[in-house]
C-alpha cells in the first residue's frame, strides 16, 4: 500500500507534480495515464526515491520512504522510462550484478534467475550483450531486473513500449500475474493496455491528478452522449429538416462527395434516434450504407480531459476529437 | 563494504573490456619504459627516482582518463536512476569507483615492477629503501589523484569535460611546486604542503613519514566525500 499525500516537485519555477494525493493498494494495478510531460515520469521517479520531493510525503505501509531508503528500496522494484542498462554487460552478468548488490543468497538468485528468465523469455539472449540486444530484449531485460528481488511493489515506467505484440501480450500477461499478489502502478501511452490490464486509472495532467477512479466508473466524468457515423449513397442529401424536428442533435461533420455522403452527429445516449432516423432517409429515398454509434473509449475520455483545461472532471464535450476514427476494440464505458 | 566490492569488480571487470582502458595502459607503459631506458641504459644511472617523478607526471594525465567515465557515464546513460533504487548507499558507489581505479593503477603499477626487477638485479649500489619506498608513494599518491578524478567525474555528465576538470585540479597539486618558486619564503613554508612533490619527495628518499601518508590519504577521503555530496545535493538517493 502507497499513500501519497500533497506531493508536489518544481523544477525551477515549473511545476511538475502540483500537491497530488492518492493511494495504491496491494493486489492492484492501477494505470498511471497522462500526456507527454503531465508529471508521470516525476512522480514515479519520487516514489521509488530517485527524486527528493518538493514538498507532500510518500508513505510505504504507513512509513515514509525516506525514513529508511535502503529499507524501502528492497520492496520496490523499478522499471525506469529510459531502462537504462550497462551496454557492455552480458544478460546473465547484469542480472547477477543487481542481485549482487542487493545482497541476494546465491541459492535464492538462481531460483529467481529460473523465474525471471522463463517468464520475461529470456533464454536466447542470456549469453549476449546487453548492447546488442533488441529494443523489445532490453525492455526484457529491464523488467526481469524489476522483479529478480521479488518486491511488493512494482513501478513500471511504460514497461511494454518498444515490444512486438506478441511479447506485449506476454508481458501483459506477466504484469497480470504479479497484480494479483503486488502493488502495480504502471504508466503506459497506449489506453488499451490500461483498458486490459488495470483495476484503476490515475489521469494526470500539469502536474494535477485528474481523475482518480475505478475503470468502470469513468465514463460518470461525461455527460452521456454517443457519436452516431452514418454514410449514405445519394445525391443532394439534406437533413434540415429533420434536425429542425430534433433540436438536441448537433451536426458535427457533414461531407458530400458526389454520391457518398458522410455525417457525424453527436446525440444524447438516452435518445433513441436511430429508427426516427432511418425512417427519414428511407421516405427520402436514400441509401444507408453504414450507421453506428461509437461508443466511448478510454483514449476519448483521456483526450478529453487532458486537451481541455487543468481540473476538469467537466463533461468536455467542446473538445471532442474531430477525427473519432475508433477502434472497435475499445472497451464499453 | 559488500556493495562496494561488488561495484568495484564490475567496473574492474568492464575496464578490460573496452578497448580504450588497453590504449591508456599501452601508452602509459610505452612512455614510461622509454623514459626508464633512456635514464637506466643510456645514462646508465642505477636509480629510479627520475623515473618516479616521471610516473608522477603521467599520473596527472592518465588517471583522468581511466577516472572520467566512472561517475559521468552513469550519469549521461541514466544507469545512475538504477542504482540509486538498489539498497546500497551513494559513498557505497563512490568508493566502489574508487577503488575499481586503484585496482586499475595497481595494473598498472604491477608492470612498472619489471623497472624495479631490472634496476635490483642488474644494478650496483642500489638504495633498496629509497626504490621501494618511492614505488610505495606511487601508489599513495595514486590513490589521491583518483578521488580528485572520481570527484571532477561527478560534477558534470560529460565525460571530456570530466576529464578537463580532473586535469585541472590534479595539475595544480602537482604544478603547484612551480609556482612556489615565486612565492615569499613564509608563505611557501604553508602553501608547499599542499604540493604532492613535496610529500611524494620524502618517499623516493626512502624516508616513512606518516604525515605523508596521512595527507595523501586525507585528500582522497576529502575528494570522496566531495564527490558524494555533491551527487546528493544533485538530489540523487537523498538521504542515503
Amino acid at each position: 500500500m502507497i499513500e501519497i499525500k500533497n506531493l508536489s516537485r518544481h523544477f525551477g519555477a515549473l511545476k511538475a507534480v502540483d500537491e497530488i494525493s492518492f493511494s495504491v493498494g496491494s493486489g492492484t494495478i492501477t494505470g498511471f495515464l497522462g500526456p507527454n510531460g503531465a508529471g508521470k515520469t516525476t512522480t514515479m521517479r519520487m516514489m521509488v526515491g530517485y527524486l527528493q520531493p518538493s514538498a507532500g510525503s510518500i508513505l510505504l505501509d504507513g512509513i515514509s520512504i525516506f525514513a529508511d531508503p535502503i529499507a524501502t528500496s528492497t520492496k520496490i522494484g523499478y522499471l525506469p522510462e529510459q531502462n537504462p542498462l550497462y551496454d557492455e554487460m552480458i544478460t546473465e552478468e547484469i542480472l547477477r550484478y543487481i542481485a549482487d548488490l542487493r545482497k541476494m543468497p546465491t541459492a535464492l538468485f538462481t531460483e529467481r534467475l529460473a523465474y525471471v528468465v522463463e517468464n520475461c523469455g529470456l533464454q536466447d539472449v542470456l549469453t549476449q550483450r546487453v548492447g546488442t540486444l533488441s529494443k523489445g530484449y532490453r525492455q526484457r531485460v529491464g523488467l526481469a531486473m524489476a522483479i529478480l528481488h521479488d518486491p511488493e511493489i512494482l513501478i513500471l515506467d511504460e514497461p511494454t513500449s518498444g515490444l512486438d505484440p506478441n511479447q506485449i501480450l506476454e508481458i501483459r500477461e506477466l504484469i497480470r500475474k504479479l497484480g494479483t499478489k503486488k502493488t502495480v502502478l504502471l504508466s503506459s501511452h497506449i489506453m488499451q493496455e490500461v483498458q486490459a490490464l488495470c483495476d484503476r486509472v490515475l489521469i494526470i495532467n500539469k502536474g494535477k491528478i485528474i481523475v482518480d477512479d475505478e475503470i468502470g466508473k469513468l465514463s460518470s466524468y461525461f455527460k452521456d452522449y454517443q457519436l452516431l457515423h452514418l454514410e449514405l449513397e445519394a445525391e443532394n442529401v439534406d437533413f434540415s429538416e429533420f434536425l429542425e424536428y430534433h433540436p438536441e442533435l448537433e451536426v458535427i461533420s457533414q461531407t458530400q462527395e458526389g454520391e457518398s455522403f458522410k455525417m457525424q452527429i453527436r446525440i444524447p445516449a438516452e435518445l433513441d434516434i436511430k429508427y426516427d432516423l432511418a425512417r427519414f432517409i428511407a421516405e427520402n429515398g436514400w441509401l444507408i450504407v453504414s450507421l453506428y454509434a461509437q461508443q466511448k473509449s478510454l483514449e476519448e475520455i483521456f483526450h478529453n480531459l487532458t486537451k481541455g483545461g487543468e481540473t476538469a472532471p467537466e463533461p468536455a464535450l467542446e473538445a471532442l476529437p474531430e477525427e473519432a476514427e475508433e477502434d472497435e476494440g475499445g472497451l464499453k464505458l | 563494504m559488500n556493495a562496494i566490492w561488488t561495484i568495484a569488480k564490475k567496473e574492474y571487470q568492464l575496464a578490460f573490456r573496452s578497448v580504450t582502458s588497453y590504449i591508456v595502459f599501452m601508452l602509459f607503459l610505452v612512455i614510461s619504459g622509454a623514459a626508464f631506458a633512456t635514464t637506466v641504459f643510456k645514462i646508465d644511472l642505477a636509480e629510479l627516482r627520475g623515473i618516479y617523478g616521471f610516473i608522477h607526471l603521467l599520473f596527472v594525465f592518465f588517471i583522468p582518463a581511466i577516472t572520467m567515465g566512472s561517475i559521468a557515464k552513469e550519469r549521461s546513460s541514466g544507469t545512475i536512476e538504477l542504482l540509486s533504487t538498489l539498497p546500497i548507499r551513494l559513498s557505497q558507489v563512490v568508493w566502489g569507483k574508487i577503488l575499481s581505479a586503484f585496482l586499475q593503477v595497481l595494473t598498472l603499477l604491477a608492470f612498472c615492477l619489471v623497472y624495479l626487477g631490472i634496476i635490483m638485479v642488474l644494478g650496483e649500489n642500489i638504495d633498496y629503501g629509497a626504490t621501494i619506498m618511492g614505488f610505495t608513494g606511487l601508489v599513495f599518491v595514486a590513490l589521491a589523484y583518483i578521488s580528485i578524478g572520481v570527484f571532477a567525474s561527478s560534477l558534470p555528465s560529460n565525460q571530456v569535460l570530466a576529464f578537463v576538470l580532473a586535469l585541472v585540479i590534479s595539475g595544480f597539486f602537482y604544478g603547484i611546486r612551480y609556482i612556489l618558486v615565486l612565492m615569499p619564503l613564509s608563505v611557501v613554508r604553508y602553501l608547499q604542503f599542499f604540493s604532492f612533490e613535496y610529500h611524494l619527495s620524502n618517499f623516493s628518499k626512502g624516508v616513512l613519514d606518516i604525515r605523508d601518508l596521512l595527507f595523501f590519504v586525507a585528500v582522497a577521503l576529502i575528494f570522496a566525500f566531495l564527490a558524494e555530496f555533491n551527487l546528493q545535493s544533485k538530489n540523487m538517493m537523498q538521504e542515503r
